[in-house]
């Protein structure tokens, strides 16, 4: 291999292993602008992806596999929708036992049905329409083109999913009225803006978009039960941590998949990386795995105290994010 | 423009019926247990049979049942501790969901000053020195959220969630790195493995016929007595309820807000990190998943008891018969996932988050009659 065709597969890796980052990323985006702080990504992924591979295997279609993981993470959208929005439960409680259910419910059907059900293990057909798409023109720029425009339809739909929720919180009016319930819900409910419905929306689409999310990576480990971790293996936390690297917004999510998922596959690939150029890059083989594991983290919350301590007026965090609002407490 | 309904109207309860919460929460468990029935049948699983072996935590048939007890004990002792400390730092609304993070940490300095003295001191000593450094390491490493939260406004939810994963990976990277200085390491063993601690920082053991009491337990009694009284009775105790009423009462009161939040939430965390300690003594070794997640089912378990000391003690017990009974019973129905315990978990907590909402507020016919039936 030569040393172009070694950096293009890393770019490539970076992107077909991470776009799942941006999934779970731009479904929290649009969940918390719209003024609830869901903790449950890693469940709601996770209840994506068994569902979405569950009714991929049961049709043998890709597609309903993608329509699938939307709406059964969406129901778990739904359920957290219901609990905090109408039932005013607590949003950071929710949202951490939307993960221990999820996690449950992946395991549960995984583990326990996937041997039992002969259907679950169809999955040959369903993995052979995850096929790369070329585009063509565009795939032979060097380096990146591969990684870009060189990929399955999951990986181009991540990328349409992000943009087109940047237009959507930025350039439209029900957009902006969005936002405006995440700032301020009292104001936004004084000039008639209907808060639960607008609420609701916004939180199962965001569960829905990180669900497909889900399925992109269990289709991407070619949807094997093996192992005591879970397809998700906590990239739905790394998500959360991206939402505030990205600073609420969809489109620097891309930007910011792109750099976390450098360091998780420097993790991996760091190797060959070391190997093809011993000169320049050979100390990647002195730093351990851990450290990359951890710089997600680390660097968030650098960027979380750095914004707070700068008062950072440009911030995109949405100042009513995890509080309930309750018309007559006003 | 909507309607509202005018038929109903939802209005908030001035009091709060311990009673009737305890009757909701029973009648959550079991829907719960129902749903669970449902979904072991769907594996053609002995419904009946599992659910006795759980609840039982496999004590029947058993020619050592004082096992299953002893075992219960090492999964309750840490959930108590955790939960306790945590529903302190919830008492003033500071979100410290960094409980795994911290309760790594204390178990990570326990055990670093186990194995820094060794051999050398003598078990009281020793066992005070861990519960000391793993409680100051885990209470240091907890409190800088909390300076920043009063001092800038940082938002601790966040910054508590990412101190899990940088202290998680600083605990792999001690159980999977072969260095010179790394003393948590066996020095036999070619490839990485945490060494046991040794034998004199072992947690003692109170014997009772076959049956031997685990000390932590203890510990953790007259620390929830403790939790009781300090938080009743004591001026601190107090404080924090007035800071968790109302932060601008407390400062019209003249009470130092910042300098309290500080104070309490290294409490939360040093006490998480105590848990953490007394987890490494009891089970003579790291590993890469010591905290069995209990720094989230803390959350759980502090907000199912409404943060009360004595409704913690209950709820942990019955969590932890949860737990502890699907990995036993997990033995004998090889369908069934350990994990199922979080899906029932998952399941209970929901319809408990729901009925809350019946605790909460009352719906109050408004008189009207109005037919407008559409619902805002």
């Amino acid at each position: 291999m030569s040393a172009m065709d070694v950096i293009s597969l890393f770019v490539y890796y970076i992107v077909v292993y991470n776009i799942a980052l941006l999934y779970g990323t731009v479904g929290e985006i649009v969940t918390e602008k719209s003024g609830s702080m869901n903790l449950g990504v890693e469940g709601t992924m996770a209840v994506g992806a068994i569902g979405g591979y569950l009714m991929g295997c049961l049709t043998d279609n890709l597609y309903v596999g993608i329509l699938a993981a939307f709406v059964f993470a969406g129901l778990c959208g739904l359920l957290f929708a219901w609990l905090t929005i109408s039932m005013q439960a607590n949003q950071n409680v929710t949202g951490l036992t939307i993960t221990t259910f999820g996690l449950g419910l992946y395991f549960f059907i995984g583990k326990g049905i996937g041997k039992a059900w002969p259907v679950m293990q169809q999955k040959e057909h369903l993995l052979q329409q995850v096929a790369e798409i070329r585009i063509p023109g565009l795939a032979d720029i060097p380096i990146i083109g591969k990684g870009f425009f060189h990929q399955n339809i999951l990986v181009y739909l991540g990328f349409l999913i992000a943009i087109a929720m940047w237009f959507y919180m930025n350039k439209t009016k029900l957009g902006l009225r969005m936002r405006a319930i995440g700032e301020n819900p009292a104001a936004a409910d004084a000039v008639g803006i209907n808060i639960k419905r607008y609420k609701y929306i916004h939180v199962v689409l965001g569960a829905g978009i990180m669900g497909i999310g889900g399925y992109q990576m269990g289709l991407n480990l070619g949807g094997t039960f093996e192992g005591s971790n879970c397809w998700i293996n906590g990239y739905g936390w790394i998500a959360i941590a991206l939402v505030i690297f990205a600073n609420w917004n969809t489109a620097k999510a891309i930007l910011g998949t792109l750099v976390f998922g450098f360091f998780n596959t420097l993790q991996v690939y760091g190797s060959a990386l070391a190997e093809t150029f011993p000169k320049a890059l050979g100390f990647l083989n002195a730093i351990p795995a851990q450290v990359y594991q951890a710089l997600p983290f680390l660097i968030t919350a650098i960027v979380l105290i750095f914004n707070s301590v700068k008062k950072n007026k440009t911030s995109g965090q949405p100042a009513a994010t995890g509080i309930n609002y309750y018309r007559e407490d006003r | 423009m909507h309607k509202r309904n005018a038929a109903f109207r939802i209005v908030k309860r001035s009091e709060y019926s311990v009673q009737r919460m305890i009757l909701y929460y029973i009648i959550a468990i079991l829907l719960a247990f129902g749903i669970g029935g449902i979904l072991l049948a769907a594996l053609k699983v002995d419904v009946i049979r599992f659910y006795k072996e759980m609840l039982t935590i496999g004590m029947l048939d058993n020619a050592y049942p004082y096992r299953s007890v002893e075992g219960l004990i090492k999964v309750f002792v840490p959930l108590v501790l955790v939960s306790l400390a945590l529903s302190l730092a919830y008492r003033m609304k500071f979100w410290n969901v960094g409980g795994e993070g911290q309760f790594i940490v204390g178990a990570l300095g326990a055990a670093w000053v186990a194995m820094l003295f060794g051999e050398r001191l003598s078990t009281p000593v020793m066992l005070l020195l861990m519960i000391l450094a793993g409680g100051l390491f885990a209470g240091l490493f907890g409190v800088f959220t909390a300076v920043l939260k009063v001092r800038f406004g940082t938002n601790e939810t966040l910054l508590t969630l990412m101190c899990n994963y940088i202290a998680l990976y600083v605990l792999k990277y001690f159980g999977e790195t072969k260095t010179g200085w790394n003393l948590f390491l066996s020095k036999d063993s070619a490839r990485p493995k945490f060494e046991k601690i040794p034998q004199n920082a072992f947690m003692p053991t109170i014997q009772m016929g076959r049956f031997s009491l685990n000390i932590s337990l203890l510990l953790a009694i007259v620390f929830t007595v403790f939790m009781i009284f300090y938080l009743n009775k004591s001026k601190q105790g107090y404080e924090i309820s007035v800071v968790g009423d109302s932060v601008n009462t407390a400062k019209y009161a003249g009470m130092k807000v910042g300098r309290i939040i500080i104070r309490t939430v290294f409490l939360s965390a040093m006490v998480i990190g105590v848990a953490g300690a007394c987890h490494v003594s009891t089970s003579h070794t790291l590993s890469t998943s010591i905290t069995n997640n209990v720094g989230w089912t803390g959350v759980i378990v502090a907000w199912l008891a409404k943060l009360n000391p004595i409704g913690i003690l209950v709820t942990s017990f019955l969590i932890s018969v949860l737990q502890y009974g699907t990995s036993v019973a997990n033995a004998n129905f090889t369908a069934v996932d350990a994990n199922f315990a979080n899906l029932l978990q998952g399941i209970i907590l929901f319809i408990i988050l729901a009925v809350d909402f019946l605790l909460k507020f009352k719906i109050v016919r408004t008189g009207k009659t109005n037919n407008n039936k559409e619902v805002a």
